[in-house]
């Protein structure tokens, strides 16, 4: 978190994390074609030639002011392959919060499962613990045929019992909500600290 | 000192002085007009655009300072792996109108000049050095404390869910 005390301007740092083609990428363009273009900014996408993210896509949204201060929200996502690995961990430097994706088809559970070790490792590294970081869960791709059941994925994935979501990215379903939740967890976690 | 508190999760908090923001801001300026640079930004790690100078109109800065940060993370990963301890300082790009200058500013900020092939790259180290130990010297004066509790309190919370309630109809 950043507050710039002049411009009364807080800024946060949200960050996409997830395992290759769960939909982080989706997330921030329904986010950016939904909200009003005063808003947000620019939707900044590194992608190779096959549309896959190779570094981080980036996006900063505003929502007016509120008692005079401007939140501002820094939404980045990371690059999901396995071989990306450190454009993952640079990316996660001065994170306030983190959305997982999760691919609920039954067969990326592994990757996952994969993913969420490698964040723990990533934040660890910069003193963070998934225990008590502000982090929630979005299970993505529920109108998908043969999607994992919920509770499948709950004991799984969700061994901190944060806040999870369903969604449905390319539709727009579930990717508000978890913004919103994710937001407030942020700011919840700041009061209780101060 | 910039005040940086590390909260109980791990995760960092930066506040920036009205009067650091102040100095930072007139170092800048100075460094625009002794340099002719285009366009000069100051920013975070994290990728945070602070401050900036020049003619900036129709860059889309904060774009510009999240991928700078990104361009200093990537190039620290590669001084490890070919060996080099610390990070790179300086990061240099070439283009045929314009050129980029990046430069750190310590550990946890760093400084985008943005200058005209015309300019020479000389002027540029020479000027944005002394800009460096200027804005060093400016963030590490004890500003006065601020109280973060006004900035952000219960009313401030519930609000701001408000606010998001309505923007994301």
């Amino acid at each position: 978190m950043f507050i710039n005390w002049a411009l009364q301007e807080i800024n946060l740092k949200i960050v996409y994390y997830g395992p290759g083609m769960s939909g982080k990428t989706t997330n921030l363009e329904h986010i950016h074609q939904k909200l009003d273009p005063s808003l947000t900014g620019d939707l900044v996408s590194l992608k190779t030639k096959e549309d896959r993210t190779i570094f981080f896509d980036f996006m900063q949204i505003e929502v007016g002011r509120i008692k005079g201060k401007k939140p501002k929200f820094n939404l980045y996502t990371v690059p999901g392959q396995v071989y990306y690995a450190s454009s993952r961990k640079v990316i996660l430097n001065g994170v306030d919060g983190i959305v997982f994706v999760a691919d609920s088809q039954p067969h990326r559970m592994e990757a996952n499962i994969e993913t969420l070790l490698d964040l723990e490792g990533n934040l660890k590294q910069d003193g963070h613990s998934l225990d008590n970081f502000p982090w929630v869960i979005q299970y993505n791709k529920r109108d998908l045929p043969g999607a994992e059941a919920i509770d499948v994925l709950q004991k799984r994935l969700n061994f901190f019992d944060v806040p999870n979501f369903e969604a449905v990215a390319v539709k727009g379903e579930g990717v508000f909500d978890t913004l919103k939740a994710v937001i407030n967890l942020v700011v919840q976690n700041v009061q209780s600290q101060l | 000192m910039v005040q940086t508190k590390k909260l109980k999760d791990g995760s960092r908090q930066v506040i920036l002085t009205g009067k650091q923001y102040d100095v930072i801001t007139k170092v800048l300026s100075e460094l625009a007009t002794k340099t002719k640079a285009s366009a000069i930004l100051f920013a975070d790690m994290s990728g945070q655009l602070i401050s900036q100078r020049g003619s900036t109109e129709g860059m889309n800065t904060t774009v510009l300072s999240a991928l700078a940060a990104s361009d200093f993370a990537a190039t620290s990963e590669m001084a490890k792996l070919v060996g080099e301890e610390a990070k790179f300082k300086l990061l240099f790009h070439e283009g045929e109108k314009r050129n980029v200058y990046l430069s750190n500013v310590g550990e946890s900020f760093f400084l985008v000049v943005v200058f005209d092939v015309s300019v020479t790259l000389g002027l540029i180290r020479i000027y944005t050095k002394k800009a460096i130990e200027d804005l060093n010297t400016a963030l590490e004066e004890s500003g006065e404390e601020v109280d973060e509790g006004s900035m952000i309190d219960s009313d401030f919370s519930t609000l701001l869910g408000n606010a998001l309630d309505d923007t994301f109809k």
